[in-house]
């Protein structure tokens, strides 16, 4: 027998190197693109699936929004604008990837996202380690605790929501002890933990702390608990449809101490949900939910008004807060890109620099040492009377 | 009696005696809000008992895990809403259409990807019907959204009220529906040729042929009848759980502990599994966190298959040497 | 192939000349992928296959598992997870402890946990096995979220420090890439001297017919119990590269799901093929990216389509029954085949030539 015959394979594998090498040869593109002078890139990945897409759409829809009014007016500063949109599918290791390309392969200027703590958390490493400013629509406290360099927020976070049921719960109802039930997922644990630190300096005293599972359809177990201690008021932090489902056995169960929800409820999805049984629910929600809310004439009163009929023209539902997160968190960046362009290390400054911007979430003040932008008193209770939201002064 | 036999006889009368016992325990522990515990625990499991019946209706003529049983309930939960909510379709009406449209999709699904592959290993259907269940889910999301949306209650929503404990009416549909499902399916396995046929074509595909059952036959019938009970069972829910695009994994995920629990292969055990299931699950959540309380499906889903894999009602299955 | 007999050191000669291949290709991967514009592309090939390298890693067991030890595993996400809690929660409590030592406790804890749940899980077959151990990668997930003084429940573990070996940092995807495929390598040449060894006969053995095996003096319960472990150890190394690749881990990089994308990749890359495995992570890893990427690269998909989140699971599902029903024993075997069958032609083109040439004599 003779040697052996050359496999075939290794003809292909030559090709294949050939075509590769030559390929480059002839210079067919560098390896990151030149964001073109005309078109200004920002890339944003949101949650539009999975659990938090609740959140992710309106923020979407917000951005889609927002790019087409600049587009047809004098862009940012005579350059059109393009969101490139993204879905995590609420995850944080297709977050993570997301981004990376977007910086990489699609060289946008700067990032937003993500809707949820998660799946922004994988992406802050991403940000800061390529310099690129990530506008987040996420309202956990660790994502800006600490202060890291590139990275801001839009929504009040969940620590000003907690001060201000607290605040609610002190003065108002006179209440002194309370009960927590939360959703197992990261924003619920992370807002009852906060909640439970801080309710002793508002003198109130948590008697039960309880959670239930995201997918959990029926509370009534945590409910006969809570009902056995001397709880005065019910705290519920979590996103539906776990508060709506807490509101429907409550009102099963003739429990008659006050429902208290968090932010995550500030939608109508919630008094769609629960029907009847969300009358007399509170929560701490934006001023832009109840525009009258805000004094007439001013500023923000005019833009949350265009925003909502905006809003309600295009998309044929009610604007609600995720979507005012997503058209601020817009707003602060092409607005910073009016006099940093592309600029990377511009874009943070600028940011970072930002005072009086009016959004429709509240007015923004950034700082070195404050990336949250907005403060509680962005923020107002609002009660649910007759399906309807009702400002609680 | 074998010693293995009057071994597993035990171990079943032990696991009602231990079962009974929480029961009686959590009711003196806690008086009527252990009634509470307990009503609330049956509305749950029941729920996961007509989800168990459909796995076991596949599982008994074809042995093939259905991983999208759960996903056919949820369709039936959404369509219920596009026709009863969005269309305004008079609520009878909404459950046939939406009945109708999941079986359609269910036989439709057995006959194309389902009955090609009978022959094929148990892993390459299992990755089929996961395919399934995320199609439905995808199909699910692009057509109404991630929101969860609501049903009317078929009576309202006025609890009932007795002996300190509280029941919403929706509940009782359900428990309702439940026993007509049982009854029914019981009766067609049992009484009629073909039922009886199709259970035989599962141990004896030659025999159940002669009697003019094929193994083919017995599959569209077995995945048609699933897709249906689970479609109605979807309906009757959806009030109590908000429909929703990713329901499907879920009660997925329970209703196939409970059948296992029950004895897969028997619709009277998928009841029974299911009600001890969602029984075990509540007075776990009253007494720890509640997130061991999903634990609790998946511990006895293992110990069960340890220790006694044909469930509570099943019959052991023999291996094919 | 078919009516070829070829010596068992011809066959062991060939596969591993096909995994020194399949290494330099893959490692010339970065190269090429650095000169085509991001804007063709649309995806971050690099990026893509370093976790495609750290599922690999899980997946090359678990086709050992599946394929040649005949077992199914539908909770291996559990193992990926305890191999990249243990590396997280050293290297972010005790601030000195050097990330490759994690690697290698996460590894070793996750084959732990396997001998410890496969001795009692392993004696179920076919589908109570597959329950039993969707049941346990369940329980694993719940643990991964109540034990919060241990893995942080469900917010996670932040800030897991980048892979560093003897001051050499892995920080950077493009230095990640090299390790872990290295690695994967490593553990693909580990595969294939245990299929060709004697435990890999006794394996399959077991996988035709366990009774046979056992009337034979295979001693059946400790060799599954055997590859389990392996498997185990193997996914908790890619779960422990995972952690310092992505450097936040929370209970949801370690659902149901994973494991069902594990179990899947194997048989769509192909079962009882020595390279199923790796073909399936690349396919399945590669193709929500081409999808996502589809309405760039095709400019005339319709607007309801281009919205890609709407239509990627979707398409994803179908595909997925898709390949089952028309590529059962999966692409592998296919690929196998179509290589055979051309080498098959090659090789009697240069018989006939050579026919020919004794016969011009």
């Amino acid at each position: 027998m003779g040697s052996r015959s050359l496999p075939w394979k290794l003809p292909v594998l030559l090709l294949c190197t050939i075509v590769a090498v030559s390929l480059s040869a002839t210079g067919c593109g560098k390896k990151t693109v030149n964001p073109s002078a005309s078109v200004y890139k920002i890339g944003a990945v949101l949650s539009l699936s999975g659990p938090a897409a609740p959140l992710g759409q309106p923020e979407q829809n917000s951005l889609l929004m927002l790019e087409e009014q600049l587009n047809a007016g004098e862009g940012v500063n005579g350059h059109k604008v393009q969101f490139i949109i993204e879905d995590d599918q609420s995850n944080p290791a297709n977050a993570a990837a997301a981004i990376t390309k977007l910086i990489n392969q699609e060289g946008v200027s700067a990032m937003i996202g993500s809707s949820s703590t998660g799946a922004t958390l994988a992406m802050v490493p991403v940000a800061e380690a390529a310099k690129v400013t990530l506008v987040c629509c996420a309202a956990g406290t660790a994502i800006t605790k600490p202060v890291k360099k590139y990275i801001f927020r839009t929504p009040p976070t969940d620590s000003m929501a907690i001060d201000k049921v607290l605040a609610y719960l002190k003065t108002n109802l006179k209440i002194k002890q309370i009960a927590i039930l939360h959703d197992a997922n990261a924003y619920g644990t992370g807002g009852a933990t906060e909640l439970a630190a801080k309710a002793p300096t508002a003198g109130i005293q948590v008697v039960a702390n309880e959670s239930y599972g995201s997918t959990d359809t029926d509370m009534t177990a945590q409910l006969t608990k809570i009902q056995q201690t001397p709880a005065q008021a019910l705290v519920v932090w979590g996103t539906n449809p776990g508060p709506a489902s807490i509101a429907k056995n409550m009102q099963q169960l003739a429990m008659k101490i006050p429902f208290i929800g968090s932010n995550g409820i500030a939608n109508k999805t919630f008094i769609t949900l629960a029907g009847t049984a969300a009358n007399g629910v509170s929560f701490p929600g934006g001023r832009m939910l109840i525009p009258a809310s805000i004094p007439t004439g001013t500023e923000w009163r005019n833009a949350v008004d265009k925003f909502t009929a905006d809003y309600k023209a295009k998309y044929g539902k009610d604007a609600d807060t995720f979507a005012a997160h997503g058209w601020d968190a817009g707003t602060i960046l092409t607005t910073a890109m009016k006099t940093a362009g592309t600029d990377k290390t511009m874009i943070q400054s600028t940011v970072q620099a930002t005072k009086g911007l009016v959004g429709i979430d509240g007015i923004y003040n950034y700082s070195a040492t404050n990336h949250d932008g907005l403060t509680v008193s962005d923020l107002m209770m609002i009660q649910i009377q007759n399906g309807a939201w009702v400002q609680i002064k | 009696m074998s010693t293995n036999d009057s071994r597993q006889v035990r171990l079943l009368w032990g696991s009602v005696a231990v079962v009974a016992a929480i029961v009686v325990a959590t009711l003196i522990d806690k008086g009527s809000i252990g009634l509470q515990l307990i009503l609330s625990g049956l509305t749950v499991g029941s729920i996961y008992a007509l989800v168990a019946m459909g796995f076991s209706v596949i599982y008994s003529t074809t042995r093939v895990i259905n991983f999208a049983q759960g996903g056919f309930s949820m369709l039936g939960g959404m369509l219920m809403y596009t026709f009863s909510v969005q269309a305004h379709l008079p609520p009878w009406l909404g459950l046939i259409l939406a009945v109708a449209i999941v079986t359609a999709f269910g036989a439709g699904f057995e006959r194309a990807a389902i009955n090609p592959l009978k022959d094929k290993s148990v892993i390459t259907i299992i990755i089929i019907t996961i395919g399934l269940s995320i199609f439905m889910t995808a199909v699910a999301k692009w057509i109404w959204g991630t929101d969860p949306v609501k049903i009317a209650a078929f009576t309202g929503e006025k609890p009932l009220r007795f002996l300190g404990a509280s029941l919403v009416p929706q509940s009782l549909w359900v428990f309702g529906f439940t026993l007509l499902a049982v009854v029914l399916v019981f009766a067609f396995f049992n009484r009629t040729l073909l039922g009886k046929g199709m259970r035989a074509a599962a141990d004896n595909p030659d025999a159940a042929s002669l009697v003019g059952v094929s193994s083919s036959t017995s599959s569209l019938v077995a995945w048609t009848l699933a897709a249906g009970l689970g479609a109605a069972a979807g309906v009757v829910i959806a009030p109590i759980n908000f429909a929703q695009y990713s329901a499907g994994t879920t009660l997925g995920l329970k209703g196939f502990s409970a059948a296992v629990l029950g004895g897969l292969g028997s619709a009277p055990g998928a009841v029974v599994g299911g009600l001890v299931l969602g029984v075990l699950e509540t007075i776990t959540a009253s007494y720890l966190p509640s997130g061991y309380k999903d634990a609790v499906a998946f511990l006895i889903l293992i110990l069960v298959l340890l220790v006694r894999p044909q469930g509570l009602l099943g019959k052991p299955e023999s291996v094919k040497v | 192939m078919e009516g070829q007999l070829t010596r068992q050191s011809e066959t062991n000669w060939r596969t591993y000349r096909t995994l020194i291949i399949v290494a330099v290709f893959v490692f010339l991967v970065p190269v090429w992928a650095r000169f085509i514009p991001g804007d063709v592309l649309h995806m971050d090939i690099v990026n893509i296959m370093v976790l495609a390298g750290v599922y690999a890693c899980a997946v090359i067991g678990l086709n050992l598992l599946v394929g040649y030890g005949g077992q199914i595993s539908l909770g291996h996400a559990a193992f990926f997870g305890v191999g990249a809690y243990t590396t997280a929660i050293l290297c972010t409590r005790l601030h000195w402890f050097p990330s490759w030592l994690g690697i290698i406790a996460g590894a070793a804890l996750a084959g732990v946990v396997g001998w410890l749940v496969g001795k009692p899980v392993l004696r179920l077959k076919g589908n109570y096995l597959a329950m039993a151990t969707l049941g346990l990668g369940e329980i694993a997930f719940i643990l991964f979220q109540q034990v919060k003084g241990l893995t942080g429940g469900t917010v996670g573990i932040l800030d897991i420090p980048p892979l560093s070996v003897f001051g050499l940092k892995f920080d950077t995807d493009f230095k990640l890439f090299f390790v872990v495929w290295a690695l994967v390598m490593v553990l693909m040449l580990l595969s294939i001297n245990l299929v060709y060894s004697r435990v890999g006969r006794a394996l399959r053995a077991l996988h035709s017919s366990e009774v046979a095996a056992d009337a034979m003096g295979v001693n059946t319960s400790r060799y599954k119990v055997q590859v389990f472990v392996l498997s185990a150890v193997f996914a908790g190394l890619g779960g422990a590269l995972f952690a310092h690749f992505q450097k936040y881990i929370n209970p949801e990089s370690f659902t149901l799901a994973l494991s069902i994308l594990f179990i899947t990749m194997v048989v769509v890359g192909g079962m009882g093929n020595i390279w199923g495995g790796l073909v399936g992570v690349v396919i399945l890893t590669f193709l929500p990216s081409v999808i996502q990427a589809l309405p760039q690269w095709i400019p005339g998909l319709p607007s309801g389509l281009s919205n890609f989140s709407n239509y990627e699971l979707v398409l994803y599902g179908l595909l997925l029954i898709g390949f089952m029903i028309f590529l059962p024993k999966g692409v592998a075997y296919g690929l196998a085949r179509a290589g055979g069958f051309t080498e098959m032609r090659a090789r009697h083109l240069r018989d006939r030539i050579k026919a020919r040439k004794i016969e011009s004599h």
